[in-house]
């Protein structure tokens, strides 16, 4: 009896704590698999999918910002000024075009203030939207599909080269690494020495 | 926590070495007189130590008077690191106070509380990107700031439209990239919740029609009837071209209306001297590129508008020992002032004594300026020996650089005084070389006369409409000018005939009497233009649409046409585009994309005049001069270095900076010599009646080494009565209310007594202190050249090796996973150059998002600026030298910091920074107790709690708002870092150093800091790391700093200082 006690005052709060460890880390807590509803049905599934358009026709400031830039409806209008131009689906997009009032987007990808994310830097170096954004060309409507965790960066800031593509395929949402583990392994050594990519783990480099 | 005793140093901070009975005070409390003993031997002790340690560097520097004479109040003060009940919150009054500085909606802090990760953020597009705009990435804009008419020229940072950051424009010839404290905070001026909003007749708010079409019947009635003979305009000095054009139509729309300049800034006795000598409206321009001797006739020039940017510089430059020859700065003045902290040779003396000098220099120099040199000292009464011998000596220095040298008259000096100068440089040929005349840009008369003629034309009755548009007038001018008489309806009983109209930012003291009120739009939200000093144009365009309906100051004057409206970009462009001419008009849009983009419009710089001075005008100047009083104390009235004149009172950053030379923040005092303290039984934070032509004003006295004696000095632009202005009310007292306009800077005659009561300033001075080491070096040329002993074994302590185990005991940081690129973050601090400005201050807070904590928080040593500037005196405690040197984190390469924290979260780069990570700090203080620099800063309270919208759109996006209970301090602006270098990362190249600048290295008028990668010999921060001045700050220690500072240099005249052994020699001052 005492000895299931003692196992008990070290396993209750082992498993507590442990329980708490998992349970933050979880999809639940870090907001992923979890798709968002928008005030727009926007389907990436169809343009990103389909009609294979390419991430920065939209998202144009992704390699030269910090931010990858939420495009502007002038961007949507673009082209549905042209193609669906009656359609029922746009009529709020239209409607916020001719107002001159923005469409109020709900943020899928958060994080926190004190976290310094550039999007330019991490496409230039052969990190595809891909890697972190996942297959966007299959989501209905976005959802997070990384944990954004501090660990889950700095497993890729430690050692990048694993999550390094060549820049043609940089927004190509079904390129992978080659299957064979050398020949993946050599390619990852060929871009980071292409790209001068290398560890960045200074707290400076996203805290400031 | 409230259970500790008020008088007990705080005990979880290590009380000192060197008094350990101190602390123990408190058992010792309940026997008085055994405290007393005790305290006592303790304070022997101290002090015999403190001599003894002191002693052998020679010199001792100490930072205010208290800590020099070691009296007991200052050493049980200041001993704990954090001051007595800095742990402690706001109470009571104290309490409602912050929060009403905060301007503190609680209902706020619930909701921001919680989450990090709020579920339904939304994210707001634009509808139509504008083509410049790459969301995420900042743009700058070429503007410009008008003070006192004269403008410089801005280079302001936009992020998503919302200027975040006031830097100077590079391209401009006055700025050269620097800015002053006033050009950055007026970016906080901008956001001012607190600036008048409502455009009212009365109390009832109109509609910008009405008052147009009010304006319009007006004018169209007067322009008929009389020609506007009874309208009258009172307006700042105008020296941008298109509002003289615009006032120049209205004059001849209405030929007899007259317009009055008018700004409180001091100058107008030199344009008065110059418009008589030269017949015409010029203003001087000094070269000090040039100068080997300057001589300073209570001119404070490396501070004044409008030139001062520019000057500093120069005069920067020529500290330099790699530049050549040092100049040899000569300072004759009555308070301590910025220039005069930098002077070679330093002559304390009454202001009225300084035409008896001009006077003397004149006749010693001889030439044309001895005959007006004698007419003047018959005015100005035998001068005392010792000033004499003083006058003697830079006389000779100045005639073995004639040609080479210049001689500056004090903004506050007679006119008198600027002849004598003047006449001083055409002696010896310096005109031309260092000194020239050009057009003035705002050429009419803006001195107290205007007010006089003007008040005297309302008694008369000759005016019903009065325009004003000069910054608040009522409150700067003196006391008995007149105007808030025949303004307030109380007075003047035929005030209804009189209509008035005021043009503010602010709700203030002059609104209160307007019967119409227009808020004006800031210039950061209209077009306007201006020239600088030199006669430089800057086109001024706005950042953001007018926050809080402003009316831009064009179009209100532009109501006066009686034309169709237009706005004030057409206003600016029509005009520009006029002035070229049918051959101009066709490429005017090329060039005018130019100007605004460069921020300058070329050509535009005066040239200079060869006109030569009329003998005849400058002896009728000294002949007109008027001595002041003598007997009792002699009144200085001063501008302060914060506000101003007032037009900065409600700006929180400048009320918290600390003033440059006394260090008290948020308000101003009555600044004495020590020994007339001495006379007049007055300490420091006594209060005292300051009794001045029959007018009394209750004053807070401080103590301050370097004024000259028998002199009280007092800051003007405090006390002010505001309606709205909440963060100005209240704060110090106003000097005006003794000013007169005969006397408007300084008069014989005061007189100050002590009364009941005493005053607690807030100061930064006191803490943070360190404690009696060789830190802030500075010594003679020859000295460095050939060391004497003791400044050996200075240089051996803060240059030498170090010995390892005894000092060089931590680990050393492995850099071997620094990166390909191998930067090596550093800085260098040149004190040679450092004048102590406070530019740098204001550009740190800026940059970083540094909160203001107001006067109680900073008297409890909460104040949050990352860099502070540390001011020591030095010699004779009456007549010190003064040296300038500014700390921030010193990002060591062995920090202390990094190995007390508890969690991590202050850690070393790869690139030899000292990482503040704001997420992981709990707040622990280990890190602060740990540092022997005191250069890290504790939210002690959410100081960045409720802020308005507007105040929010201030903040730089590229810095953490640290919140409550988290440690912050200087990261070498490491936002500025990472964005250069993902720049510079994409593009496949290293960083140049030309690119990245930190912020107060950027905005330093005189260069003093630079900073840069150590790795790259030929980065200026690596040559000046090599210097042989270059040291570090408590080397002894071991922490490697990675900011080195270089010793301060002085050029002494061999002549004085064999006449003044008592300087040089190495005194035992510290023991008394």
């Amino acid at each position: 009896m005492s000895r299931l006690s003692a196992a008990m005052l070290l396993a209750v709060p082992a498993i507590a704590i442990g329980g708490l460890l998992a349970y933050v880390r979880s999809p639940h807590v870090t907001n992923q698999a979890h798709p968002v509803e928008q005030p727009i049905e926007f389907d990436h599934r169809h343009h990103a999918g389909d009609e294979q358009i390419d991430c920065r026709y939209c998202h144009w400031t992704v390699e030269k910002s910090p931010s990858a830039g939420i495009p502007s409806t002038t961007v949507c209008m673009s082209c549905h000024a042209q193609v669906w131009n009656k359609s029922p689906y746009l009529t709020e997009v239209r409607k916020a075009f001719f107002a001159d009032q923005p469409i109020p987007w709900v943020r899928v990808h958060n994080l926190p203030d004190f976290v310094y994310f550039n999007h330019s830097i991490h496409v230039g170096k052969g990190v595809g939207c891909a890697t972190c954004h996942g297959r966007v060309d299959q989501m209905g409507a976005i959802e997070q599909s990384a944990p954004l965790t501090m660990s889950w960066c700095l497993d890729c800031h430690r050692n990048p080269g694993p999550n390094l593509r060549p820049q043609e395929f940089i927004t190509s949402m079904t390129w992978a690494p080659p299957a064979e583990k050398a020949e993946a392994a050599a390619l990852a050594e060929k871009l980071s020495k292409e790209y001068d990519v290398h560890s960045r783990t200074s707290c400076s480099t996203c805290h400031r | 926590m409230n259970t500790k005793p008020d008088s007990a140093p705080a005990q979880d901070t290590p009380s000192s070495f060197a008094l350990p009975v101190v602390s123990g005070r408190n058992e010792a409390a309940p026997h008085a007189h055994a405290h007393d003993d005790v305290v006592n031997e303790a304070l022997e002790h101290a002090s015999t130590r403190a001599v003894a340690a002191e002693g052998s560097y020679g010199k001792t520097y100490w930072l205010g008077l208290e800590e020099k004479l070691a009296t007991p109040e200052f050493l049980e003060e200041t001993r704990p690191e954090f001051p007595v009940g800095a742990d402690l919150p706001p109470t009571g009054f104290a309490r409602r106070e912050f929060m009403q500085l905060l301007g503190a909606s609680l209902a706020l802090a619930g909701a921001t509380a919680c989450s990090t990760r709020p579920q339904d953020e939304r994210m707001v597009a634009y509808t139509k990107t504008p083509p410049e705009v790459v969301p995420g990435n900042p743009l700058h804009y070429a503007s410009g700031m008008t003070l006192g008419g004269h403008t410089s020229g801005l280079l302001i940072t936009a992020r998503e439209g919302r200027p975040v950051k006031i830097e100077g424009n590079p391209q401009h010839p006055i700025n050269q990239g620097a800015a002053g404290i006033f050009e950055q905070a007026f970016l906080l001026s901008l956001y001012d919740p607190q600036r008048a909003r409502v455009l009212r007749q009365g109390n009832n708010p109109r509609s910008l029609r009405v008052l147009a079409e009010d304006i319009s019947t007006l004018v169209s009635q007067k322009a008929v009837a009389d020609g506007g003979s009874r309208l009258r305009f009172l307006t700042e000095p105008i020296s941008s071209p298109m509002l003289r054009d615009v006032t120049g139509r209205i004059q001849k729309k209405l030929p007899n209306a007259r317009f009055h300049a008018f700004a409180s800034l001091s100058g107008t006795a030199a344009a008065e001297a110059n418009r008589a000598l030269f017949g015409q409206p010029v203003q001087a321009l000094h070269d000090l590129t040039r100068a080997d001797i300057i001589v300073s006739l209570d001119a404070d020039f490396l501070e004044s508008r409008p030139e001062n940017l520019a000057v500093s510089r120069q005069f920067g430059d020529r500290r330099d020992p790699k530049n050549g020859e040092l100049n040899r700065l000569y300072v004759a003045e009555s308070r301590m002032s910025i220039t005069g902290g930098m002077a070679d040779h330093r002559l304390r003396v009454k202001s009225a004594e300084i035409l008896g000098i001009a006077a003397a220099l004149a006749q010693a120099v001889g030439g044309p300026a001895a005959s007006l040199g004698a007419a003047a000292s018959g005015k100005a009464g035998t001068v005392r020996p010792e000033v004499s011998s003083w006058v003697q000596a830079v006389a000779q220095d100045l005639k073995s650089k004639a040609g080479r040298s210049v001689v500056l008259a004090g903004e506050r000096q007679p006119a008198a005084v600027h002849a004598l100068a003047q006449a001083i440089n055409a002696a010896l040929g310096n005109v031309g070389t260092t000194v020239k005349v050009v057009p003035a840009a705002a050429p009419e008369a803006s001195g107290l006369a205007e007010i006089s003629a003007l008040v005297a034309d309302i008694k008369a009755g000759k005016v019903d409409t009065l325009v004003i548009t000069a910054t608040n007038p009522v409150y700067a001018l003196p006391v008995d000018a007149g105007l808030a008489e025949v303004l307030d309806p109380k007075q003047n009983a035929n005030r209804k005939a009189l209509s008035v109209l005021y043009a503010g930012h602010y709700e203030d003291e002059t609104s209160k009497f307007a019967d119409w009120f227009v808020p004006l739009a800031h210039q950061l939200e209209t077009w306007s233009d201006g020239r600088a000093v030199d006669g430089t144009v800057s086109i001024a365009q706005p950042l953001i649409q007018p926050l809080f309906n402003g009316v831009p100051e064009a179009e209100l004057y532009a109501l006066f046409l009686d034309e169709p409206f237009r706005p004030a970009y057409q206003i600016l462009r029509d005009y520009w585009t006029a002035q070229g001419g049918e051959a101009g008009r066709a490429d005017f849009e090329t060039r005018w994309e130019t100007w605004v983009s460069e921020g300058v419009v070329p050509g535009s710089i005066a040239a200079a005049l060869t006109a030569t001075p009329d003998t005849g005008a400058a002896n009728a100047l000294v002949a007109a001069y008027q001595p002041p009083a003598a007997g009792e104390l002699e009144i200085n009235f001063v501008h302060d270095y914060k506000v101003l004149d007032g037009r900065f009172a409600n700006n929180a950053w400048l009320q918290e900076l600390p003033d440059p030379i006394t260090k008290i923040v948020w308000e101003n005092a009555a600044i004495l010599s020590p020994a007339t303290a001495k006379r007049l039984g007055l300490e420091n934070g006594h209060l005292a009646e300051l009794e001045y032509g029959g007018r009394k004003l209750q004053v807070p006295v401080t103590i301050l080494p370097g004024n000259a004696d028998d002199t009280v000095t007092v800051a003007l632009g405090y006390g002010r009565t505001g309606l709205h202005e909440v963060v100005a009310k209240g704060v110090g007292f106003n000097a005006n209310q003794l000013r007169t306009v005969n006397a408007p800077w300084f008069d014989g005659g005061a007189r100050l007594t002590k009364v009941r009561g005493s005053h607690t300033f807030a100061r930064t001075q006191y803490h943070w202190r360190m404690e009696g080491r060789p830190l802030a070096l500075d010594m003679s040329v020859s000295e460095l050249a050939h060391p004497s002993k003791e400044t050996e074994h200075v240089l051996e302590r803060v240059q030498g090796e170090l010995k390892l185990g005894k000092q060089n005991n931590l680990p050393d940081f492995d850099y071997a996973k620094t990166p390909a690129e191998g930067y090596k973050w550093g800085m260098s601090i040149d004190l040679s150059r450092c004048t102590g400005c406070n530019a740098c201050v204001v550009a740190c807070q800026a940059e970083n998002n540094i909160p203001v904590v107001g006067k109680e928080q900073v008297g409890r040593g909460r104040e949050m600026a990352w860099l502070r500037i540390d001011r020591y005196f030095q010699g004779d405690e009456n007549n010190p030298a003064m040296v300038m040197q500014p700390v921030a984190c010193v990002h060591c390469e062995k920090a202390p910091c990094e190995y007390v924290c508890p969690v991590n979260a202050t850690v070393h780069s790869d690139e030899g920074l000292n990482d503040m990570v704001y997420n992981r700090c709990i707040g622990t203080r280990y890190c602060s107790n740990n540092c022997p620099y005191k250069v890290r800063r504790f939210n002690y309270l959410h100081y960045t709690q409720g802020k308005t919208p507007t105040e929010k759109m201030l903040m730089n996006p590229d810095v953490t708002v640290r919140n409550r209970g988290v440690m912050e301090k200087c990261t070498y602006c490491v936002q500025r870092i990472e964005r250069v270098r993902i720049n510079a990362r994409v593009e496949k190249r290293l960083i140049q150093e030309k690119e990245l600048q930190t912020a107060c290295q950027q905005t330093c008028p005189t260069q003093a800091i630079a900073f840069g990668s150590l790795a790259d010999p030929a980065q200026r921060v690596t040559q000046l790391h090599e210097d042989e001045r270059a040291y570090r700050l408590l080397h002894e220690l071991g922490t490697r700093p990675r900011t080195a500072h270089l010793i301060r240099l002085r050029n002494p005249n061999p002549a004085l200082v064999a006449a003044a052994p008592a300087e040089s020699a190495p005194a035992h001052e510290g023991g008394h």
